[in-house]
């Protein structure tokens, strides 16, 4: 990357990043009905966001990896470290979730839709790590778990049919569903934005950073094969 | 090509035939535990939800158990490299996704018997719980087979089965149960658009497992 | 007409390298031998030509009258053997041949072939039940009952008595003439068979 890149990257990450968390945590307005909690919406939903990018990251290399037999390696590490980002972020959706859950609701855990279809990505992550792990001495290991994660892929969009039909005695959970921007007043929506903007692209640089490093150990590991 | 899927097919009747034990295990595990509910249930009333859900949770412990059997034979008897010198990948995949949808319309047919004599349930729309029970079997078949492949190449058995399958089947058994507990209750809107979505589902399942398996069958 | 071409195969798992820049030639006629010590890669170097494994650099190009086949056409060329393929053991030799038989071939074939291996007096009874011995000319029964125009044999003596081996270098005599043959042996009676080979010891 050229220096002056470099240079707007790390700004944005290091400078303004902050400077996000700082206006979400003190200077933003904060929500009527939930009080000081409703900062953990700037945290929430870029975490969020993130799991899902990441998924479909995992899901492309992983179908790259079948079609073509080119920079087949390299795609390999892409699609185990954008797994392994993605199962972290939903981790962390799961916890920021359910804290403020208790905190605007009373209790840890409901059963909404959204939910829901966390707990099922994080089964899916989960469920794909135990079968790398498995093939541990399979050849065609990589193989065997884009096929497995195409699969799953495949199921998002059924489940997304199906789960609003499953739980329909909840409470409405309007003020955490991301799409309904209309109950946020400008300011929140601002930071809200920047804040997934700015989340987006730290999680470019961590994953550019695994997947370099991914790079190198791929390369050093030929040149002791070749010795 | 149909009749070469049928030489397979009968080929893997033949041998499981011969060898009764997996199958006769599968029988015995869905009989043994629609009939262990029954009896610690002792006549205590469910609600329709409730017997739709133990239903098909009893059906899905029964394809854990036994629907991965047909590709781990073929690892462990070490016949899949002579298999694969045979027969192409879309060849052996059919093959297996039949034979595991007649074993498993076969082990529901057993299961729903037990369980509508022992529990005494009587559905209300009783065209509705069949169909239900069928398209729940095929989609619970087609993604199993293909799961049952991936697994077989795992070798760690069928606790790595149930873990990668519940996922997966989520959908289907949600579907399924919702359905199940219309049909007996009689309550809410007969939606036949689920059987259809099951169904769909299955298709769906079906094609993109017949494109990738030979990516897990042979080494690419 | 086929021809298949190694060029410069070379196969490694993990850091350690099996061989390295094996290049060879094949075609009609041509009976190749792959010999060398225990462990030095023969049984994987049968299965990279066959298909069946992938070599770590290099590549294998099968040739049908000097067009290209694809890997997956492959098994239909060739016939293979060796211990780590096995026929069904709870079917009997007779139900495992015609699983495996083409269409075109009919019963009397499979019937010559049993007889010629002496194993015809034993086709109702399961594989299970067979000596080692018998498993292995069962083997080799499957390997040349489609007339394939390749023979891949990886230790085709191994667990065969005096009879057996004379029946295989019968059968293989005839077929050398006009077929390709590869074999993956340590026997010296296999090596002096084949107008050709390598040895694989570094």
């Amino acid at each position: 990357m050229k220096s002056y890149h470099r240079f707007v990257f790390y700004f944005l990450i290091f400078a303004v990043m902050p400077g996000v968390f700082l206006r979400a945590l003190i200077w933003t307005p904060t929500a009527e009905f939930l009080g000081e909690s409703s900062r953990i919406l700037y945290f929430h939903v870029p975490v969020a966001w993130i799991s899902v990018i990441s998924f479909i990251t995992a899901g492309y290399h992983s179908i790259m990896i079948l079609v073509s037999e080119k920079r087949r390696n390299e795609r390999e590490y892409k699609a185990y470290n954008a797994a392994y980002s993605g199962i972290i972020f939903t981790l962390l959706t799961v916890i920021t979730g359910s804290i403020w859950a208790k905190i605007s609701w009373g209790s840890y855990w409901n059963w909404d839709p959204r939910e829901t279809s966390i707990v099922i990505l994080m089964l899916i992550y989960i469920s794909y790590f135990s079968l790398y792990s498995a093939l541990k001495e399979n050849v065609n290991r990589m193989g065997i778990s884009s096929v497995y994660l195409i699969i799953a892929m495949i199921t998002m969009p059924f489940f997304v049919f199906i789960i609003p039909r499953i739980y329909p005695s909840l409470h409405p959970d309007t003020l955490i569903n991301a799409d309904k921007k209309i109950h946020l007043e400008a300011a929140m929506k601002l930071t809200l934005f920047t804040s997934i903007g700015v989340f987006t692209i730290f999680y470019g640089y961590i994953y550019n950073l695994m997947n370099r490093i991914s790079s190198l150990e791929l390369t050093m590991q030929e040149k002791t094969n070749d010795n | 090509m149909n009749s070469r899927i049928l030489k397979n097919i009968k080929k893997d009747f033949l041998i499981e035939f011969r060898n009764r034990s997996a199958v006769n295990i599968s029988f015995a595990f869905a009989g043994i535990t629609t009939l262990s509910v029954s009896l610690a249930a002792g006549g205590a009333p469910f609600t329709p939800v409730v017997h739709a859900i133990i239903f098909w949770i009893i059906l899905f412990f029964s394809a854990m158990s036994g629907l991965a059997h047909i590709f781990i034979r073929e690892e462990e008897e070490k016949n899949s490299l002579f298999l694969s010198l045979y027969y192409t990948p879309e060849e052996i995949y059919l093959s297996k996704l039949i034979f595991n949808i007649v074993l498993f319309i076969s082990i529901s047919v057993i299961v729903t018997a037990l369980y509508l004599f022992f529990l005494q349930v009587f559905p209300v729309y009783p065209l509705l719980f069949i169909l239900t029970v069928i398209s729940g079997c095929f989609a619970i078949a087609s993604i199993t087979t293909i799961l049952g492949a991936i697994v077989s190449k795992a070798g760690s058995g069928s606790s790595l089965f149930t873990v990668i399958s519940f996922p997966i089947l989520l959908p289907v058994l949600w579907t399924a149960i919702s359905l199940t507990s219309v049909s007996i209750d009689g309550a809410g809107v007969q939606e036949y658009r689920n059987i259809v979505f099951l169904l769909a589902f299955s298709g769906v399942i079906v094609s993109v497992s017949y494109l990738t398996f030979k990516f897990i069958w042979t080494e690419f | 007409m086929i021809n298949i071409e190694a060029d410069k195969i070379g196969k490694k798992f993990g850091k350690t390298s099996l061989f390295k820049n094996i290049n060879f030639s094949l075609t009609n006629g041509d009976s190749f031998y792959i010999t060398g010590p225990n462990g030095s890669g023969k049984s994987t170097l049968l299965q990279i030509l066959a298909g069946i494994q992938n070599p770590t650099s290099g590549s294998i190009i099968y040739r049908s009258d000097n067009s290209i086949i694809e890997k997956e056409q492959y098994k239909h060329y060739f016939g293979f053997t060796g211990p780590q393929i096995n026929p069904y053991e709870m079917l009997t030799s007779i139900e495992n041949l015609k699983f495996t038989a083409s269409e075109s071939a009919d019963e009397n074939r499979l019937i010559d072939y049993l007889e010629k291996f002496d194993l015809y007096r034993h086709r109702t009874k399961a594989v299970k039940y067979y000596s080692s011995g018998m498993k292995q000319r069962l083997r080799l029964i499957h390997a040349i009952i489609n007339d394939p125009e390749i023979l891949m044999l990886d230790e085709p003596c191994s667990n065969l008595d005096t009879k057996g081996r004379d029946i295989l270098y019968d059968v293989l005599d005839t077929l050398k003439k006009d077929k390709i043959i590869i074999i993956a042996t340590n026997e010296s009676n296999d090596i002096n068979l084949c107008s050709k080979g390598i040895n694989l010891e570094q």
